[in-house]
């Protein structure tokens, strides 16, 4: 169980190390789209390649960042019922979620597209747009991504079993503490009575 | 036995999702999982094509392709940088103090914030947590009742779901097979008027129970002159000139121009003759305007712009709804830039729950690729089509059954779970039945707006809770001991507004023009022409769609002008722009 353990802690740094880089392709994309935008109506020019850019970077983001995601707990469960059962039963439901669900699923999808990437791949084929990209790399990140899922999957699963086994605290407490929800609410408090101070300081100056 | 389960899969299916679902893993792989065992199964079993999954590579191929939902992020991160960049506490101080003093003042000021961050970004729970922290103590300091409160922050919150810009249209508009922008053209109206019945409400309280939203003292009012008047002749003064300006404008232009373009332009006059009058007061030190006049002019001018920059551009068609959101988080990334407001750790966090939210977002629509992969191959899109079809009262029979399961459903599922899950079951059914889809989509989006208002579960209601007093406090400026809210208060204050939700469904499906589907190419079916149609010449349904669509013509501006209206545009923006570059500072 240590082995695994110390196998599941690689994996979360690797994910971890995955998402604070992939993150960045947000901002690669929301830049390349605005400044298409501004250039096709500025000057009227455009090229296909940068628009299929965009959607090349936001499938690397949501493929890519699939283990990322879930080792932060990104993907939304309804817990309308399973929110009533002890924390034991709710880890049960992950294991049988991970194992049953997701494992089987990243085993097919990586199963039926690799052929179709090797294809894209041997034949060397482009986009059909003038201008257009290579078009494996892009088909590459679907079985990529599944592989990320995959690996991320082992290690919540062996986290989860460890937790059973009582070797390591909760596994589904947020990493960071605290939700997206409350980090902005201590960040609007603490810039709210900053200026609360700011204007009591300055009502006293005269 | 085996023979009973192979006629009926589809409804076994079904009811299969439905455990899946509340088994309480995450529903992307719930629902790709329900759909691989039973596209295994039915493989197992002969009922499905041996090929059956090969199909799934390429339909997730499709899903990277997709343009439309690009604008997911895009507009995410807008709404991440926009929350922390202060507009929002701005505009809640000033419009606070403007509207205190009056009965009711602080929820209609809430009301008018909450629409104006929704117009700029699509983000609910920044809305509400920005108005439950600033708000809120203001609105408890005073008196105002506690349910009602909570209620007007939560619902005003919401309302980011259904005017423009907005996620939850994109992904309607991306499942029904629909412009993302004529979701946004149709949801304009229905927008603004869900917000006057907001106000409506309130106005209502405070007739009914005055001391329930009582008037602020006018020494609540920091933004004074120094001879102690308000300045709201001066700002009234400034109103009345921009809005004389927009109207002269508006008057000048051409009549072919269409309403929409028409709106976004003349405002755009308006709000930059108001700010120019500001900047020269400022600059030249003419002492003309108030110091309220001068403060709410620049208080509005971030939002209006960033308003223009996302919506104007795609109203006037020279923006996608994508690049629309790509410009608008740029502009939200200056802003923020240039009040001093973004740092690395907030660029970084900003990007990492952009990329979080896409990513969960998009994994539930591969799911429920999978399911619908095996859905469809045991029919069940026919039996769908078949249970609804065969209700009593066509279409307006399928509409309140299909609002009341979306109603129901949604105490359960939020809205992303419902779009992908629920509408590619019922669009095509509507569809059939000759409703429009922009107007159905429209429709579903405000019905869906109450998922966040639903107790116990909605999430403005979570996030209002998670940000109110939880214990009691005493008021620093008053001294005064003030209880806390109780979860009860929050849920009970959401209920006015859940019913107000609930008649405005009932207004659009009453008046379906109050959604301007007028898109040139389009017909426009509503309700009871189709129904006489549908009476009078079943065969001839193709050809009677042509007058239908006239009248809703009207309103939205002629189809055969817009091929000359596209100059203008083109020009009024060209105008927009200098103005914009203008109003930089």
């Amino acid at each position: 169980m240590a082995t695994l353990l110390q196998l599941s802690r690689l994996i979360d740094r690797f994910s971890e190390f995955i998402g604070r880089w992939v993150a960045w392709l947000v901002l690669a994309a929301v830049l390349i789209s605005a400044i298409n935008a501004a250039v096709r109506k500025g000057f009227n020019t455009s090229s296909n390649a940068y628009l299929e850019i965009q959607w090349y970077l936001f499938a690397a983001v949501f493929l890519l960042a699939a283990g990322y995601t879930m080792l932060r707990q990104g993907h939304v469960k309804i817990d309308v019922i399973s929110g009533r059962f002890s924390k034991r039963t709710q880890i049960w439901i992950d294991i049988i979620g991970l194992a049953g669900f997701v494992l089987p699923l990243v085993y097919v999808v990586i199963h039926l597209s690799m052929p179709l990437v090797i294809r894209s791949y041997v034949m060397n084929e482009y986009s059909s747009n003038a201008g257009g990209l290579i078009r494996w790399p892009v088909f590459a990140l679907l079985p990529a991504g599944f592989l990320l899922l995959g690996i991320q999957a082992v290690s919540e699963l062996i986290k989860r079993v460890a937790f059973l086994k009582g070797l390591v605290p909760d596994p589904t407490e947020k990493p960071e503490g605290k939700t997206d929800e409350e980090q902005l609410a201590a960040f609007l408090l603490l810039k709210s009575e900053a200026a609360a101070r700011e204007q009591a300081a300055l009502a006293k100056k005269p | 036995m085996m023979d009973f389960i192979g006629s009926n899969m589809a409804p076994i299916m079904f009811g299969s999702l439905i455990v899946f679902l509340l088994f309480g893993y995450s529903v992307a792989f719930s629902l790709g999982a329900c759909g691989l065992f039973f596209g295994i199964v039915g493989v197992e079993m002969g009922l499905m094509p041996q090929t059956l999954l090969q199909a799934l590579p390429l339909r997730i191929f499709g899903i990277m392709q997709n343009d439309t939902l690009l604008a997911i992020p895009f507009f995410t991160l807008m709404g991440l940088i926009l929350e922390r960049s202060g507009m929002a506490e701005d505009l809640l101080d000033t419009i606070g103090q403007l509207f205190g003093p009056i009965r009711g003042g602080l929820a209609y000021a809430v009301i008018f914030v909450g629409a104006m961050l929704a117009a700029t970004t699509g983000v609910v729970a920044a809305s509400v947590i920005s108005m439950g922290l600033i708000s809120l103590p203001i609105m408890l300091r005073y008196g105002y009742d506690r349910r009602l409160s909570s209620g007007v922050i939560a619902a005003s919150g919401t309302l980011a779901q259904i005017i423009p810009p907005s996620l939850v249209l994109i992904i309607l508009a991306d499942q029904l097979g629909r412009s993302v922008g004529d979701l946004y053209k149709g949801a304009f109206i229905p927008g603004f008027v869900l917000t006057g019945l907001y106000v409506l409400y309130v106005l209502a309280v405070t007739f009914f129970r005055p001391n329930w939203a009582p008037a602020l003292p006018a020494e609540a009012r920091t933004i004074r002159e120094d001879s102690g008047s308000a300045g709201l002749r001066s700002l009234g003064v400034l109103m009345v000139l921009s809005v004389a300006a927009a109207l002269v404008f508006a008057k000048t232009r051409p009549d072919s121009t269409p309403t929409d373009e028409l709106i976004v332009v003349s405002m755009c006059v308006g709000v930059g003759v108001a700010f120019l009058l500001a900047v020269g007061n400022r600059a030249l030190k003419l002492g003309l305007l108030s110091r309220m006049a001068e403060r709410v002019t620049f208080v509005l001018i971030p939002p209006l712009a960033l308003i223009f920059l996302v919506l104007g551009t795609i109203f006037l068609g020279v923006a996608t709804p994508t690049e629309g959101g790509a410009m608008g988080a740029v502009g939200a990334l200056a802003m923020a830039v240039g009040r001093g407001r973004l740092d690395m750790p907030l660029l970084r966090q900003a990007l990492d729950s952009t990329m979080k939210l896409a990513c969960f977002v998009l994994f539930i629509l591969i799911g429920s690729t999978v399911f619908s992969l095996s859905f469809q191959a045991v029919d069940g899109p026919k039996w769908v089509e078949h249970l609804l079809t065969s209700l009593p009262g066509g279409q307006l029979g399928f509409l309140i059954v299909v609002n009341i399961l979306i109603f129901v459903l949604a105490f359960f599922l939020d809205f992303f779970e419902l779009s992908f899950i629920v509408i590619p079951l019922i669009g095509p059914v509507a569809e059939k039945l000759g409703i429009d889809l922009v107007w159905f989509g429209v429709l579903l989006a405000i019905n869906m707006q109450t998922s966040f208002m639903h107790p116990p579960f909605g999430f403005a209601l979570f996030y209002l809770r998670s940000v109110a007093p939880t214990s009691d406090y005493t008021d620093k400026l008053t001294g005064k001991r003030i209880a806390k809210i109780t979860t009860e208060q929050i849920y009970w204050g959401a209920v006015p507004f859940v019913i107000i939700q609930v008649v405005m469904v009932g207004l659009v499906i009453a008046f379906p023009s109050l959604v301007s589907t007028n898109l040139g190419k389009e017909a426009t079916v509503d309700v009871d022409k189709a129904f006489q149609q549908m009476q009078m010449a079943p065969k001839e349904r193709g050809s009677a769609t042509e007058p239908a669509s006239s009248p809703a013509s009207a309103a939205g501006g002629a189809p055969d002008s817009q091929g000359r209206s596209d100059d203008d545009a083109m020009k009024s923006l060209l105008e927009g722009f200098k103005k914009d570059a203008d109003k930089k500072p």
